[in-house]
């Protein structure tokens, strides 16, 4: 280590999901420890209270859906408290699930719209049209966050077949260990959230696994490793380590026989708490689908460690900045690509990983939506193998032009 | 008319008496319910002007969301910042309680709801504590009496004398009196 850390003893928050494995495995592998941290692991129990915590500093740094930290700066659906992220956890996870009773009513609609998965919302639309005829309350559904990847997903695949989340839906909200409970009692007739959530509603036999994450937009930032601008500011040497730890774990992570060994660690009782089973399809590769079947190989359903999966693209930070103003969420006359600016850092993440022999982007913008095979960056210190990124929409996002011509960005106050 | 607030809360002990409280406060409670089950139609049935809930419940997210549908709804506490004080957020914190409010709430109102939520959990918190030690004092006083017994069956010997031997071994094997009967208990071994 080239400077003393600021702090050594940490609190870092985690939510039970497969995904949250970076942290666990650079715990338990003594990531953290080789880097001089000494940190403690801190199960929450909803994301509202990842982000009081991380804000009030009772945790020092968090596992955050990859849009929090830009609502939080912004102020989105919460306090206004500047927040960054420095990298990025893990690619792709979630899935849109239904239950079995409404993927029957789909089914029994539209069964042209349900031949090959993943499943569009097109049949969706036809059971809210009929509901709607029958004069039957609006279906249930249910994401973990109201700035949270999964409810702009849920929004961005509904819209895309029509629907409108907000006047045809009743949208609530869930934390993901209880969605599979609510799914059972009927409260919801479906959700979008990470696994294992999914796999473990189709291994009950209580849903069907509609579409994943990867298939709404191929290799998308899922969670992030964030913390306060001012707790980074006051220890940026610890910022630096904590990445760096993460990185290392997140790399570790992508060698297969890692992930069985990820799997058994997760099942553990202060981590995800649910069978190794139940954990190891989503990580060897394979998306939940149907009850009493193989889940859809995916082998890019989960990503920690390829494609620069750490790197916080601002790319696709800006995405998700436009997906609160198609919601309605941002106020009129807000520079979404300077508040970009500040969340996403990615000047953070080169200083982070210099002294790891890996390969780092040298853009922070790259075209979203136009590569639908492997592909290759040249745009880096080394050229880096890279998975797809187009959205199931064919939607193109290309802020690179934009980007180019705008002025210097300003600080946001 | 009185503000009306529902407590969510896990611990229905410590429910019971917060609404208690809150009744004697001049508030009115209008349900008590526990985790997250059916928490979205309640808040959206119920219309509450606040919500006093654990921090630590699932159910904080379902809140959050409703908070950002709009005006009619309760706001974070943490949100509410010209009528609570960064301390007092802090404080609610560390005691375990978030508060929700609608904005049209007054300050002192707030306040006084969030202060008496806080003690409330607080002396929960302690007696708690305090009733840990009590079962922890009671368990370790009967595998005490277990190993006493025991060496009375196998010596022969009287309660007192039992108890002094127990202490003696205790005391050359530098272990406090509870690991030792543990020990013997499991072991069998006493010499």
């Amino acid at each position: 280590m080239s400077h003393a850390l600021e702090k050594t003893a940490l609190r870092v928050g985690f939510i039970s999901l497969t995904d949250c494995a970076p942290l666990a495995v650079a715990k338990e592998q003594g990531f953290f420890a080789a880097e001089g941290l000494d940190v403690t692991l801190c199960r929450e129990t909803s994301w509202a209270n990842i982000r009081d915590k991380v804000m009030l500093g009772a945790l020092d740094a968090a596992q955050m859906p990859a849009p929090m930290p830009l609502a939080a700066t912004l102020g989105v659906a919460g306090p206004r408290v500047p927040m960054i992220t420095p990298c990025v956890l893990n690619l792709g996870g979630n899935a849109i699930t239904v239950s079995h009773d409404l993927f029957r009513q789909m089914l029994a609609l539209a069964p042209e719209a349900l031949r090959e998965p993943p499943y569009t919302a097109d049949a969706l639309r036809a059971v809210i049209e009929a509901r709607r005829i029958l004069d039957k309350p609006p279906l249930v559904f249910a994401t973990v966050f109201p700035t949270s990847t999964h409810y702009y997903q849920l929004c961005y695949w509904l819209s895309a077949a029509g629907i409108d989340p907000l006047r045809d839906l009743t949208l609530k909200v869930i934390s993901p260990p209880h969605m599979v409970r609510a799914l059972e009692m009927d409260e919801i007739a479906g959700f979008c959230v990470g696994e294992p959530w999914n796999g473990l509603a189709v291994d009950l036999g209580l849903g069907v696994s509609l579409i994943s994450s990867y298939e709404i937009w191929n290799n998308a930032m899922e969670k992030v490793l964030a913390m306060t601008e001012a707790w980074h500011l006051r220890h940026p040497q610890t910022t630096l380590a904590l990445t760096r730890a993460v990185v290392r774990a997140c790399r570790w992570l992508e060698k297969p026989r890692h992930r069985e060994l990820a799997a058994i660690l997760l099942s553990r009782a202060d981590y995800v708490d649910v069978p190794q089973q139940v954990l190891e399809p989503a990580l060897m590769g394979v998306r939940p689908h149907r009850p009493g079947e193989h889940g859809i190989p995916q082998p890019e359903f989960l990503v920690f460690g390829r494609s620069a999966a750490n790197f916080p693209w601002r790319s696709q930070g800006l995405w998700y900045g436009e997906q609160m103003r198609i919601r309605g969420q941002l106020p009129p006359n807000v520079d979404v690509s300077a508040v970009v600016e500040r969340s996403y850092r990615p000047d953070v993440f080169r200083e982070a990983v210099a002294e790891i022999d890996m390969p780092v982007p040298t853009i922070d913008y790259k075209a979203e939506g136009v590569q639908h095979h492997a592909w290759t960056l040249q745009e880096a210190t080394a050229p880096i193998a890279m998975g797809p990124n187009a959205f199931f929409t064919g939607e193109r996002f290309d802020p690179v032009r934009e980007a180019v011509h705008q002025q210097p960005a300003g600080r946001v106050h | 008319m009185a503000v009306r607030v529902l407590i969510v809360d896990t611990r229905p002990q410590r429910s019971r008496k917060l609404e208690q409280s809150l009744r004697e406060a001049g508030f009115e409670v209008v349900a008590v319910i526990d985790g997250e089950d059916a928490l979205h139609d309640k808040v959206c049935e119920l219309a509450p002007d606040a919500v006093v809930v654990d921090t630590d419940s699932p159910g904080r997210d379902t809140l959050e969301h409703l908070a950002s549908l709009g005006q009619r709804y309760p706001k974070p506490m943490i949100m509410l910042s010209e009528s609570v004080d960064p301390e007092l957020t802090l404080d609610a914190a560390r005691a375990g309680v978030t508060a929700y409010a609608v904005e049209t709430l007054s300050a002192p109102v707030v306040r006084s709801l969030v202060d008496v939520a806080i003690a409330h959990f607080r002396s929960h918190a302690l007696l708690r504590t305090e009733l840990v030690k009590v079962q922890r004092s009671l368990e370790s006083r009967k595998l005490i009496d277990r190993a006493k017994c025991r060496l009375m069956e196998r010596y022969g010997i009287g309660e007192e004398a039992a108890y002094q031997r127990l202490r003696k071994l205790a005391m050359d094997r530098r272990l406090n009196l509870n690991d030792l009967a543990r020990e013997i208990l499991s072991t069998g071994a006493v010499d």
